[in-house]
């Protein structure tokens, strides 16, 4: 069965995994509103993502428990340090995935429009995620043409110069940026972009009563740790 | 009809935003980079070393931009967009504000002069790299909570505050020198590569 949540409603989980690190919460709450957040993967195409953070998150919480047992130390206290740290951002890394990794183009973008985001603003976001596969083909090929010529040929023979590499990567991918700048704004403006007015959109997006109720039910955990304060 | 469109010149234009787009998305790029090479760096505690890995590398596009699109709001629009990525991939949520702030002084720098003089966009930059610093505020709240959680388990006060007396002032300072030092070497790097390449191609003048 899937599940398919309004972009708001993502978006709401990111700010409450937010509002976690905010406040302080004890372990059990942490815990709690994690599972939750963990159970939209399990409606969705990313089932292995979720399996995969949760395993990962699992053996945080029993290293980090089973730590206690190993007397104290410092080098005990920075380990279980980094590994409380990473556990705290994880209710942040999990929400960004899902929402990342389940929500399409037009639906951001339609998100965006009804939270009243300016359309300088959405524009850009629209080019940034058109232009990501666009800088991985331009890297394959910009590789492919500096082993040709026998510059950085090797596993880590890009890091033994570093200046140069950078400059040899970065100056054709930002000569090509330009291209394609100029290309796609034709291109979008051929499609109407630049008509002033309210853009109409393919996707529709609409918050429904499960979006509601699963909102309300990530806040409890929360609520109810506030309030037993 | 040639003064209106010197007027009209000055405000971003659909063109202009796309162009935005496609130098931000390089950019993005520079900070998933700087990222990796960070946690290379020192596992755990990356975010310390993010935004100045990340001044470092990112130069050329910043120089770029500001000759490309030399109009207020260019810079502005670069540091929202990245931070409302970096929020809704899963970072803390100050990352989309700093990033907001630092970006709209560093555009604010860079008006001043028109976006010509080569020392204030230098400037503009430095202020820029630190909307980056964002991702590395979650480090504080760290420290909090497992303070707390040491406290429950009846470590006394004093021993804590001498494990953390280092960790919470140096990172902070390392933090921003780090970026104070890398910003102006990315940068200068960045006006040396636009004065090899870019100008030598006639893309900015």
């Amino acid at each position: 069965m899937k599940i398919h949540l309004d972009p708001r409603t993502k978006l709401y989980f990111l700010l409450l995994a937010n509002l976690l690190l905010f406040f302080h919460v004890d372990t059990k709450t942490e815990v709690m509103l994690t599972i939750l957040f963990f159970i939209p993967f399990f409606f969705s195409e990313r089932r292995k993502t979720g399996i995969g953070f949760g395993v990962v998150y699992v053996i945080l919480l029993a290293v980090e428990y089973g730590m206690v047992f190993l007397g104290q130390s410092v080098l005990q206290n920075f380990v279980s340090m980094v590994l409380v740290g990473i556990r705290m951002i994880f209710p942040c890394l999990i929400t960004g995935a899902y929402a990342f990794s389940t929500t399409g183009i037009g639906e951001f973008v339609c998100a965006l429009r009804r939270m009243g985001i300016t359309e300088k603003v959405i524009v850009p976001c629209m080019v940034v995620i058109r232009f990501f596969p666009t800088v991985k083909e331009d890297y394959r090929q910009i590789k492919n043409a500096m082993a040709l010529r026998g510059i950085a040929v090797g596993n880590f023979a890009l890091l033994r110069h570093p200046a140069q590499s950078l400059e040899y990567i970065l100056i054709p991918l930002l000569m090509n940026a330009n291209n394609v700048a100029q290309d796609l704004s034709v291109a979008a403006l051929t499609k109407g972009i630049g008509i002033k007015g309210k853009h109409t959109s393919m996707v529709q997006i609409r918050m429904k009563a499960l979006d509601l109720g699963y909102m309300i039910l990530c806040s409890l955990p929360f609520v109810l740790f506030l309030g037993g304060k | 009809m040639n003064k209106q469109l010197i007027t009209e010149d000055k405000k971003l234009k659909i063109p202009d935003l796309i162009s935005i787009g496609v130098y931000t998305a390089v950019y993005f790029v520079m900070v998933t980079i700087a990222t990796f090479g960070s946690n290379l760096l020192l596992p755990g505690f990356s975010y310390v070393f993010l935004p100045a890995v990340s001044a470092l590398i990112s130069g050329c596009i910043y120089m770029l931009m500001a000759a490309k699109v030399p109009k207020f709001g260019a810079i502005t629009i670069m540091g929202t967009v990245v931070g409302l990525f970096l929020f809704s991939s899963g970072h803390f949520v100050l990352s989309l504000i700093a990033g907001v702030l630092c970006s709209l002084l560093a555009d604010l720098i860079g008006k001043a002069t028109a976006y010509k003089n080569k020392l204030w966009i230098l400037a503009s930059y430095l202020v820029f790299s630190f909307g980056l610093m964002g991702p590395v505020l979650p480090l504080w709240f760290m420290k909090d909570t497992y303070i707390a959680k040491l406290e429950a388990r009846g470590k006394d006060a004093a021993y804590i505050e001498g494990v953390f007396a280092n960790i919470n002032q140096g990172t902070f300072v390392i933090a921003v020198v780090s970026i104070l030092i890398c910003a102006v070497l990315g940068g200068v790097f960045g006006q040396k590569m636009m004065r090899k390449h870019f100008e030598k191609a006639g893309i900015v003048s």
